[in-house]
């Protein structure tokens, strides 16, 4: 296994990559002095942090070694993260009901097993469950199908 | 005298209809979620966390603090019956549970575990009756600089006590700083990090951040693996014999004071607890060749000390505002989301509130031996659920809550990238609870810090010339180094090796 690719390697990019991300983004904060300090003081401060966290986590792993990482699944994580975007995209467009319906279909087709019946009849219990607690029990202002309720 | 007129006051407070009702709720799903594997209290509480924004702030409480014991007590259910933990904290409870169970004896280790918990519980509730007072009195004393040093301390000995790689906790505690610090700049007014999207203006909202975390890369986690299910034994009697609850007591006594102690630690909690208790017994036992083949000993310490810091693990949180784990973290943002600011003063401003809550615990204490031991029946055929059913489910509860805190599809979105970040965060190794203390610490301290850097002159010397400051200074400084110690860290990686086989 590439040493590089390892988790503590990668790991400690991604904190650099944040550290240096919020230096970018944080430019235009102005530090302050350190007795009256500017919204930038902290955050450049933290920044730093970061980076030099980061950089020393990446050099252990890579003189030390550490846990490979696992070559991810994508199938369940995209599913899931489409699902719920296309749920935002529809629930105030057309209401809870088709959202609902896009979101289960989508996520269950993101696990081991899709049996069709099944995942029907889980849209249908969740649709009365749903109805019930927010927008009965919580009284929220939720319309189950545009137009319609 | 006080004490009593508090208790008083809380009693009415909690045997009200309404806070009774959603005590009861918490329960319920509380054991629910204890039972059902694949999903623990962090997760849920995370996943509620929108619709407590709907009720009053007492019943949301105390609800959110019923989830979370009943998580503790319903864990332990499966642990004994299926040999399937379904919160880590009864991941011990296995070793002597399910073997207990197979010798016929499942009903007894049931019982010893819910009334063992039950002990435990009110023990832990009136050791938060008994120190809340002068913890809060003693937290009224502090400056800007103690309290930054207080969560200097919180923030390390939580990373210190926690499985996994300190650097890489360190970083993620930083990390949840830095996330933190999105919104307007209380002093200046300038906008930091908000890409002149205006729903972030106010800060990232906590709630999608806790459901993406936690709720998300669970599931999705969840659906990488396969989950298998065993069959469940039968319970017969629930009576333990004599001598078995002989030997059940002094373990019950026993791991009810160690789980207190450990509870409110920072970092530490119920999982904690349960390990620490188990090696205990084992240590002190005359017997112990007999643990893993069913000591009773071996359910009766565990179940008591995870119930007993479940309690106590409050103290910190309710009397100085710091979190001392993951769960108490999400229940500061839901006091935020409620418009409270956790600390010292929430007992003095809101005694109705904080009375209420406690009370309630030990209503919610009660309310579960009743709902677990007749019950068990019906929670072990929930354990025949499919886990392709659950997941659906749980995404629509976030979509749904995450949309209904400010009826905004904004906020759905931002569950999509959290948990796509947690995701990441768990592929990597690196843990989510350190960066949910960070992020919700982090505009607090840095009030603290530029408050106190400003009385100070910029000297920032005021943080070893105040006594209370240098202590606790002292203190996180003697944790880091220690920690350092190679002897140290072994034992440390061997007590959390031993957790996860």
């Amino acid at each position: 296994m590439n040493r590089f690719l390892s988790k503590d390697f990668l790991s400690g990019l991604m904190f650099i990559a944040f550290g240096l991300g919020a230096l970018y983004f944080g430019r235009n904060l102005a530090p302050g002095t350190t007795v009256r300090m500017g919204p930038g003081y902290v955050p450049h401060m933290l920044s730093y942090i970061m980076c030099i966290l980061g950089f020393i986590i990446a050099v252990i792993a890579v003189v030390r070694g550490s846990d490979p990482v696992e070559t991810p699944r994508l199938k369940p994580i995209v599913m899931v993260t489409l699902g719920i975007l296309v749920f935002s995209l529809l629930f105030e467009r057309t209401g809870m009901f088709p959202a609902l319906v896009a979101l289960i279909l989508i996520a269950s087709a993101g696990g081991e097993e899709f049996k069709l019946l099944e995942v029907i009849g889980n849209i249908i219990v969740l649709t009365i469950l749903c109805i019930l607690v927010f927008k009965i029990g919580l009284s929220m202002n939720i319309t189950v199908l545009n137009g319609v309720w | 005298m006080d004490m009593l007129h508090n208790l008083f006051l809380g009693m009415t407070v909690a045997f009200s209809l309404q806070n009774l009702l959603y005590a009861f709720i918490g329960c319920m799903v509380g054991t629910l979620i204890g039972v059902l594997p694949g999903i623990g209290p962090v997760a849920t509480i995370a996943m509620l966390l929108p619709i407590t924004f709907h009720l009053p702030p007492t019943a949301a409480l105390i609800m959110l603090a019923g989830i979370y014991y009943g998580a503790a007590y319903g864990g332990s259910t499966t642990s004994i019956l299926v040999n399937l933990p379904g919160e880590s904290s009864s991941v011990v409870t296995c070793i002597d549970g399910y073997q207990m169970a197979r010798k016929g004896r499942a009903g007894a280790a049931l019982s010893i575990s819910a009334l063992g918990s039950f002990f435990a519980g009110t023990v832990g509730t009136l050791i938060i009756v008994m120190f809340a007072e002068p913890l809060t009195r003693m937290a009224q004393k502090f400056g800007p600089s103690d309290y930054c040093s207080l969560m200097a301390l919180g923030l390390v000995a939580a990373v210190v006590l926690a499985s996994g790689s300190v650097l890489k906790a360190i970083a993620m505690v930083f990390l949840g700083l830095l996330f933190g610090l999105v919104g307007t700049d209380v002093n200046t007014g300038a906008q930091r990090f908000t890409f002149d999207i205006p729903e972030l203006s106010d800060g990232i909202d906590f709630a999608p951040i806790a459901m993406g975390l936690f709720g998300i890369a669970e599931i999705v986690v969840n659906l990488e693996r396969k989950m298998s299910r065993s069959g469940a034994i039968k319970v017969d009697s629930l009576w333990p014999t004599r001598e078995e609850t002989r030997r059940a007591i002094p373990a019950v006594l026993r791991g009810t004071a160690l789980g207190a102690l450990l509870g409110v630690l920072p970092g530490g909690g119920p999982t904690l607890a349960a390990f620490s208790s188990y090696t205990l017994e084992k240590k002190i036992s005359k017997t112990p060749s007999q643990f893993g083949k069913g000591a009773v000993e071996g359910v009766a310490a565990p179940e008591s000390a995870n119930n007993a810091a479940a309690q106590t693990s409050f103290i910190p949180m309710l009397t100085l505002g710091i979190p001392s784990n993951a769960v108490m973290a999400l229940m500061v943002g839901a006091m935020i989301i409620q418009g409270i600011q956790p600390g010292p003063e929430v007992m003095t401003k809101k005694p109705d509130l904080f009375w209420g809550m406690i009370v309630s615990m030990w209503i919610g204490n009660l309310m579960l031996v009743i709902i677990n031991l007749p019950l068990i029946g019906m929670w072990v055929k929930l354990l025949t659920v499919p886990y392709r059913f659950l997941a659906p489910a749980i995404l629509l509860f976030c979509c749904i809550g995450a949309y209904s805190l400010q009826n905004s599809t904004f906020h759905v979105e931002q569950v999509a990238m959290f948990g796509v970040l947690g995701y990441i965060f768990s592929r990597l190794g690196c843990e989510g609870a350190p960066f949910l203390l960070g992020l919700v610490l982090g505009p607090q301290m840095e009030e603290y810090f530029r408050r106190a850097m400003l009385l100070s002159r910029g000297d920032p010397s005021v943080f070893v010339t105040r006594p209370i400051s240098l202590g606790l200074l002292i203190t996180t400084a003697a944790l880091l180094i220690l920690m350092a110690l190679p002897s140290l860290r072994k034992a440390r990686e061997e007590a959390f090796q031993e957790e996860e086989t």
